[in-house]
């Protein structure tokens, strides 16, 4: 298929990882951190860390939608789905992630009307259809996917909708990029931009991270040998005693973003003074609520949302996986507590979850060359 | 219940597919190949034949072959 195939040549990606080994500096050890959980699944599925050398370690970062949301969100949703004649609408990933008391699917299993949907657009089509129902869609994700929320609730809006609401859960990637840091035990030296955050806000919202912190970002596409280009382009950067943001994927990304996007966001949503996220505590300014135009589609003004806030499980390691301080294998409850089928931690329910990744690809440890 | 055969759901992953433009109906939508519904207004105008990058029913961007920056 056009766009993909070129950008999975195995003669090109073999290329490539001889220009990486080539770059690396002998005896040094390299951590670059790949920001987006869909680079993390892709990191896996096609082996792409398999092609670097052992000092040249991949980190994954905080970049997975499902794997931040914490416990209390979920048993928020279980409690409105649980609500006299609504109907809750999620992504298929939602259904699965443990709140304190349950998941998604058990709620549906104990008879909650929990029905998934591969876009807002047609939680809104069942709302139309059921107009003696309250539809609330259970929004979780980046910059990536509110503008499909946004966009939705502006439809709602100019349609007369008045029994679909949203319960908001979006969240902005550049306040936990910068929580992540500040963080002591982090060592990184350069990071992978998500590259579809970045189709809409563009490149130019990472210019913090070499201008603040000095170290080098590239934006990257989704295809094996995009990743590897990326790495390459981190690792030259540092060669070359570079910093700064460079966009691999400028066939998709604008330095500058999606204009249009960035005003349906900027007129449905505002930032929440503070948000929680799984495993990384509370920050200010990462996420987002219905703005006061829209506060008559908000779920949690709709309903007596309980606002629950449940600490993480103790034998769950989520936090350190998503800050990069250990592997997911580095777990003590991976894969033998915590799998996909029962899952503790956020990371392990979504593919693009480091410990799920890991588990479903058989990623352990291995001998690999040292530069 | 994920949403294809690797347990992979690219709406949660944040992950855009491109899709190929069959035809727009009457509520304003593009219909893609397989019969996805897509809201075009990040990307403008589109015809049958257009390229565009999907996330959770979304366009965000068009795949012209050309770079984003020109």
């Amino acid at each position: 298929m056009k766009y993909v195939d070129e950008y999975r040549d195995a003669e090109l990606g073999r290329a490539l990882a001889a220009e990486i080994v080539a770059t690396v500096e002998p005896g040094r050890h390299y951590k670059v951190m790949e920001v987006c959980g869909g680079h993390t699944h892709t990191i896996y599925k096609y082996g792409v860390d398999d092609l670097l050398p052992a000092n040249v370690e991949l980190v994954h970062g905080p970049g997975c939608p499902v794997c931040v949301i914490p416990m209390g969100r979920v048993d928020d949703g279980v409690a409105v789905a649980h609500e006299e004649g609504v109907i809750f609408t999620c992504f298929g990933d939602m259904m699965r992630v443990p709140g304190g008391d349950g998941t998604l699917l058990e709620a549906k299993a104990e008879g909650a009307d929990i029905r998934m949907v591969y876009s807002p657009l047609d939680a809104l089509r069942i709302a139309r259809e059921n107009p003696d129902r309250e539809v609330v869609f259970f929004a979780v994700g980046f910059e990536t996917t509110a503008p499909s929320t946004a966009l939705t609730l502006m439809r709602a809006k100019a349609e007369g909708v008045r029994n679909f609401s949203v319960f908001c859960n979006h969240v902005t990637i550049v306040p936990p990029l910068r929580a992540l840091l500040e963080s002591p035990d982090l060592r990184l030296d350069g990071f992978i931009g998500p590259g579809h955050v970045s189709t809409v806000v563009g490149a130019r919202p990472f210019e913090f991270i070499p201008a603040d912190y000095g170290k080098p970002v590239v934006i990257s596409g989704f295809e094996p040998l995009d990743l590897l280009q990326s790495v390459y382009m981190v690792l030259r950067q540092l060669a070359d005693g570079r910093c700064e943001v460079e966009n691999q994927y400028k066939r998709v990304v604008p330095y500058d973003g999606n204009p249009q996007a960035l005003a349906v966001l900027a007129e449905v949503f505002e930032l929440r003074p503070h948000f929680e996220w799984r495993g990384l505590g509370f920050i200010s300014h990462s996420g987002l609520k219905l703005s006061e135009a829209y506060r008559d589609f908000d779920s949690e003004l709709r309903f007596a949302v309980p606002g629950v806030r449940v600490a993480d499980p103790k034998a769950c390691q989520c936090g350190e996986v998503l800050k990069g301080v250990i592997k997911p294998w580095e777990c003590k409850v991976f894969g033998t507590a915590c799998t996909p089928e029962r899952p503790i931690g956020t990371c392990m329910v979504s593919s693009e979850g480091a410990c799920a990744a890991y588990y479903n690809y058989g990623r352990f440890a291995r001998e690999r060359v040292v530069v | 219940m994920s949403c294809d055969a690797d347990g992979h759901c690219v709406t949660c992953s944040d992950e855009g597919v491109p899709m190929r433009v069959v035809a727009t109906n009457a509520e304003g939508l593009a219909v893609c190949a397989g019969g996805v519904e897509v809201m075009t207004d990040l990307v403008g105008d589109v015809e049958p034949g257009d390229e565009l990058l999907v996330h959770a029913g979304v366009a965000l961007a068009r795949l012209g072959g050309r770079e984003a920056d020109g």
